[in-house]
């Protein structure tokens, strides 16, 4: 047994011993190294597929003007140094364009990346002033952000009070991390100028245990409850909230609840529930439909459980991919080949609206916001789907963008 | 005078669902206690198997279709498998070797269990039900949750049994290997039988604690992040005492809840975590042994 | 045969006391120093910054750790809330305009202060105890960090590192830092090297051996259980600073989680209880082990062209891992450095193997 142990250790290093990627003209490759074993493991699955599905869809069809598109998978299991590595790795494997799908490594990555001048993407992760493109030349948000959704939030639930929402109570129950915070900063400017009286009930992460916390939110009498939390702790946070009696109709999450967080609720008994969303799920979407018909059923190509097609999560993955491979094809047709990160990023910044027919919420991107507008809308559970309750729609931007000059502003001071 | 009633109905709650919640982590410090009553090893390997005792209920219950009630006895037997599999394949062959070495030895198995499940049945987050209404529950004025009642009463019978398991001949021979293990080799009792059993007892108690657990929140690997309670708990409690892992399970659910309860409006965060730590750390500071530890008297 | 002693004979006490009586060692170490010396000017970029200057500073860090753990015989469980204070720190002193040397001290006394308290449980419980003791403390170290923007830096709870600057020049390259790293390594390395020949490390092996027992011969055991945590938590300060300056570049709460303290104490039980080549060992393979796993798996997966998917594909680098762990446990109880002295061992006197109880054992 322990001369097998040693022969089967000696063969693992031997085999690691470094197999450089040939190199290919007309090919352009895409990082994920990402967070497949800890805290991001609640998205990553779906994520990920949802991503390389839509690559590979875009393969089978011909690539982008001759370009075929590749990828890289890794696990980093949210540590810094590991997705440091990862970067650093697919960097020499020739990778221009990340995702590293979990904010600490984002956010460890990023001195790096800014110097190499890599394109990556954050949707729904990572640093929320990246929407400033003039200091974060080759990062983009892809997505309403955090300090977007939080503005969204609160102006549905005007919009549903009749545009007064003087002397309401809003109770912001959140996860007690950098994440759950920071939202903070724009539910208080608006409880200003809106008159409303904002709660605050953070419960420790993973949140996995959270009864202490609804007995205050339940004592407050909130009219509406935020919901800003990820992972484990969402589906107890709404048991929590079904358990204090609270209606459902009147309890709002931030983007991170999916339909297995319904099944693991209870599907009936969540009905109602409100959230955020910024990409259309299901599989009535154009997209969405031609990968299931092209990669799974004809090419049998799928990087994952064709159950997974659709799901919130892998719709968002398309979302990190697709403005990004519109860039590329733009790039080509303006500035011609070679196809360079720069050129990519230029293209980019000419996105308008860009929907990924219908897919998506619309992105308009410039070199002075990589955010793309903070476009979403909010849907309901009805037991089985989530249904749409408002278009897509933005709110407060310069509430939001104060924010981002802030941050963007500190950033760029520091650091130096 | 209502107000007055009002007024306390909150502490009141806080407290009531804060005793239940410490219950709840007592159901997985009570596995950790048995083990290191029977064998000085303290298991960190535990919440991996609380995680896959879930993962292995739900299995039978969607693969195999099962009842619940049959899926968890099969599960519990399975997992009792898993358990004496462990101390037969890796424990036993530590034994004698320095404490801190085992430690890390069950910290690979947690490692490893870890990485295990969701690599067999999926990483997403499973539903699990043990058939417990979600709606409110009041008693009197104090909104109570159903699931922590019927896991603190299930620690509550766990509890009971072991104390009256450690009153059989079984429960003796354990005692004695607890105490001494040579003298106990000496006077022919079965050393390895007797731990082999406990974990063997400990695997099963993880099932039912993960899936206590699993109808709280589902089941993903975030299940063998109770560890870190629950061995928090079991030292308070004294380490090689069942009951003392009860009282302390109940000491830090009541305590975190109710401090915080009154704390986290005022600091604007959650205080709950370090709360408990603040009360592990003094009560450590003044009981070096825990609540009901056994003193060791250390000789030079 | 490589490691001949034969005709090694101490004339006096000096070269008897020497680090490393074996010259063979001396020049392999010299040999080692040299290849990491000019690391930079041959190792590919990505295993020069992905790999080796990461396992440098960890390895500071497990030796840091080693000081309290394997000399001192103190578990502790929060070391990287200490690395952190160290981190946050040096950062803010940087950027209030200290010199950054300065800092580094900074870093060191801050941490060490902090680290201190670490120590506080030590003088009443010993062992699981005290883990937890310093677990919990580990937790409230964090909830600081996290809640008080002035440390945390702000919504983002990021903080951008500056560059350092040392005697005038701005370390700005990679390999620049890599120097810093590799420095401040060979100091901590020298430093418990050093410790098995003071009387320091003496009293601290007495008290790891049996408290009571040292108190009795006379070593002042409240004294050097504190001294011994005072000393980790500077190095392991220092030690953070360093991995914010030279590596990370950011400073993240969740860079110095707790899983990072179980991961460093992972490194120095893995790696074999007070010894310094162990924590080489158990930082590269605590470090570095997950992700030649995963690259290995992934690369069997494309070479033998099986569609796994990813998911399943990164878990199991963890089952793999794990039991590494717990494989190496079983086969030498010690820890990675007794491997290394058993194959140290065995080449001390081969090819005369039966020869082997030689008693140079070190």
């Amino acid at each position: 047994m322990k001369r097998a142990f040693i022969v089967v250790l000696a063969l693992a290093l031997v085999g690691t011993a470094g197999s450089p990627a040939p190199a290919q003209d007309k090919v352009i490759k895409f990082g994920f190294p990402a967070d497949f074993t800890k805290v991001y493991t609640f998205i990553t699955e779906e994520w990920i597929q949802g991503s390389v599905d839509y690559l590979q869809y875009v393969n089978l069809k011909g690539g982008v003007g001759g370009y075929k598109l590749e990828w890289l998978i890794t696990d980093h299991g949210n540590e810094p140094q590991r997705g440091i590595e990862a970067y650093e790795r697919f960097k020499r494997e020739g990778a221009t364009i990340f995702d590293l799908v979990s904010t600490p490594v984002s956010r460890a990555v990023l001195p790096r990346a800014l110097k190499d001048n890599m394109i990556v993407v954050m949707p729904f992760h990572g640093r929320s002033d990246v929407a400033d493109g003039s200091v974060f030349t080759h990062f983009f948000s892809l997505g309403a952000n955090y300090w977007s959704q939080a503005a969204a939030i609160t102006k549905y639930t005007l919009d549903q009070e009749g545009g007064n929402l003087k002397g309401k109570k809003l109770a912001l129950v959140h996860i007690d991390s950098p994440f759950g915070k920071e939202p903070i900063p724009v539910f208080e400017e608006l409880s200003k100028r809106l008159g409303f009286e904002l709660g605050l009930f953070p419960y420790p992460s993973p949140g996995n245990e959270q009864s202490a916390t609804w007995t205050q939110v339940r004592r407050f009498r909130p009219d509406w409850t935020i919901l800003w939390g990820a992972g484990v702790g969402q589906p107890v946070s709404i048991r929590e909230a079904i358990r204090n009696g609270m209606n459902l109709e009147r309890v709002i999450s931030v983007i991170w609840v999916a339909e297995k967080d319904m099944q693991v609720v209870g599907a009936q008994q969540a009905r109602g529930l409100l959230r955020f969303e910024a990409a259309i799920p299901g599989r009535d979407t154009a997209i969405v439909r031609g990968i299931l018909s092209e990669v799974y059923q004809k090419a049998g190509k799928g990087h994952g459980k064709i159950e997974n097609v659709g799901t919130t999560y892998y719709v968002i993955g398309i979302n990190a991919v697709a403005p990004v491979v519109e860039g590329i094809r733009i790039a080509r047709e303006k500035f011609g080949e070679p196809v360079t990160t720069e050129k990519i990023r230029q293209a980019m910044e000419t996105l308008r609206d860009f929907d990924e027919g219908g897919l998506i919420a619309p992105i308009t991107l410039t070199p002075k916001d990589h955010e793309g507008g903070g476009f979403g809308r909010i849907s309901q559970w009805d037991g089985t789907k989530w249904v749409p309750k408002s278009g897509w729609f933005n709110a407060y931007r310069e509430i939001v963008w104060d924010l981002v000059k802030k941050s963007a502003e500190e950033f760029q001071r520091s650091g130096k | 005078m209502t107000d007055i009633y009002a007024r306390l109905a909150y502490p009141a709650e806080l407290a009531a669902n804060g005793a239940l919640l410490g219950l709840m982590y007592a159901l997985v410090a009570l596995g950790i206690v048995l083990v290191y009553k029977s064998s000085a090893v303290a298991n960190l390997a535990h919440g991996s198997l609380v995680m896959l005792g879930a993962f292995v209920t739900w299995a039978i219950t969607t693969h195999l279709r099962f009842p619940l009630g049959l899926a968890l006895v099969a599960a519990v037997l399975v997992m009792a498998a898993v358990g004496a599999g462990i101390e037969r394949l890796a424990l036993r062959r530590m034994a004698g070797q320095p404490l801190i070495m085992i430690l890390m030895l069950t910290l690979g198995l947690e490692i490893m269990l870890r990485g295990l499940a969701p690599a067999i049945w999926g990483a997403g987050s499973k539903p699990f039900s043990i058939g417990i209404s979600q709606d409110p529950f009041f008693v009197g004025a104090l909104l109570i949750n159903r699931v922590y009642l019927a896991g603190g009463a299930l620690a509550l019978v766990l509890m009971l049994l072991l104390m009256l398991l450690f009153h059989t001949r079984l429960g003796v021979v354990l005692r004695a290997v607890s105490d001494d293990y040579v003298a106990s080799w000496s006077v022919g009792i079965s050393v390895e039988r007797a731990i082999g059993l406990t974990w063997a007892i400990a695997g099963g108690l993880a099932t039912l604690a993960g899936a206590v657990w699993a109808s709280v929140q589902g089941i993903d690997w975030t299940l063998s992040l109770l560890l870190l309670k629950a061995l928090a708990v079991a030292i308070l409690g004294g380490l090689d005492s069942i009951g003392g892992a009860v009282v302390a399970g109940l000491l830090v659910g009541v305590l975190e809840s109710v401090i915080s309860g009154y704390l986290d409006p005022l600091v604007g965060g959650g205080t709950k975590e370090v709360v408990a730590a603040v009360v592990i750390l003094l009560t450590i500071l003044f009981k070096p042994h825990g609540l009901f530890g056994r003193e060791i008297i250390e000789r030079v | 045969m490589f490691y001949r002693r034969a005709g090694i004979r101490h004339t006096s006490y000096e070269t008897d006391s020497r680090v490393l009586p074996i010259p063979f060692e001396r020049r392999l170490l010299g040999l080692l120093v040299v290849l990491a010396l000019t690391a930079p000017a041959w190792l590919p970029d990505l295993y020069f910054s992905g790999y080796l200057l990461p396992w440098i500073i960890w390895s500071a860090a497990a030796l840091s750790l080693n000081v309290l753990m394997g000399w001192a015989g103190q578990v502790h469980l929060g070391f990287a809330s200490v690395m952190a204070v160290g981190a946050y720190a040096s950062v803010h002193l940087v950027r209030a305009g200290v010199p950054f040397v300065l800092a580094l001290v900074g870093a060191g006394l801050a941490a060490a202060l902090v680290g201190s308290i670490f120590g506080v449980p030590a003088v009443r419980v010993k062992g699981l105890y005290l883990a937890v003791s310093t677990l919990a403390l580990q937790y409230v170290v964090d909830w600081v960090l996290v809640h008080v923007p002035a440390i945390s830096g702000g919504a983002q709870a990021t903080l951008q590192v500056p560059a350092p600057h040392l005697l005038g020049w701005e370390l700005a390259s990679d390999s620049a830092r890599y120097y810093l790293a590799f420095a401040w390594c060979s100091a901590v390395a020298l430093f418990t090297l050093n410790m098995r020949r003071t009387a320091l490390g003496r009293a601290f092996v007495a008290v790891r051996e049996k408290d009571y027992a040292a108190e009795v011969i006379g070593v002042n055991t409240y004294r050097y259980k504190a001294l011994a945590f005072w000393i980790s938590s500077f190095l392991g300060g220092v030690t953070g600073a360093v991995l914010a300056f030279a590596y990370y570049r950011v400073v993240t709460p969740e860079q110095f989680s707790l899983d990072v303290s179980i991961q460093v104490a992972a490194m120095v039980i893995t790696g074999g209880l007070h010894s310094v080549v162990g924590s080489y060992f158990g930082a590269g393979f605590v470090l570095l082990a997950p992700i030649f796993l995963d690259r290995f798996l992934r690369a069997g997966a494309t070479l033998l062209d099986v569609a796994v998917p990813s998911t399943t594909l990164a878990q199991l680098p963890l089952v793999l891992y794990g039991g590494l762990i717990v494989g190496f446990l079983l086969i030498e109880p010690l820890g990675l450095a007794k491997v290394y002295d058993n194959v140290r061992n065995y080449f001390l006197v081969w090819p005369f193997g039966y020869a082997r109880k030689s008693g140079l054992g070190r």
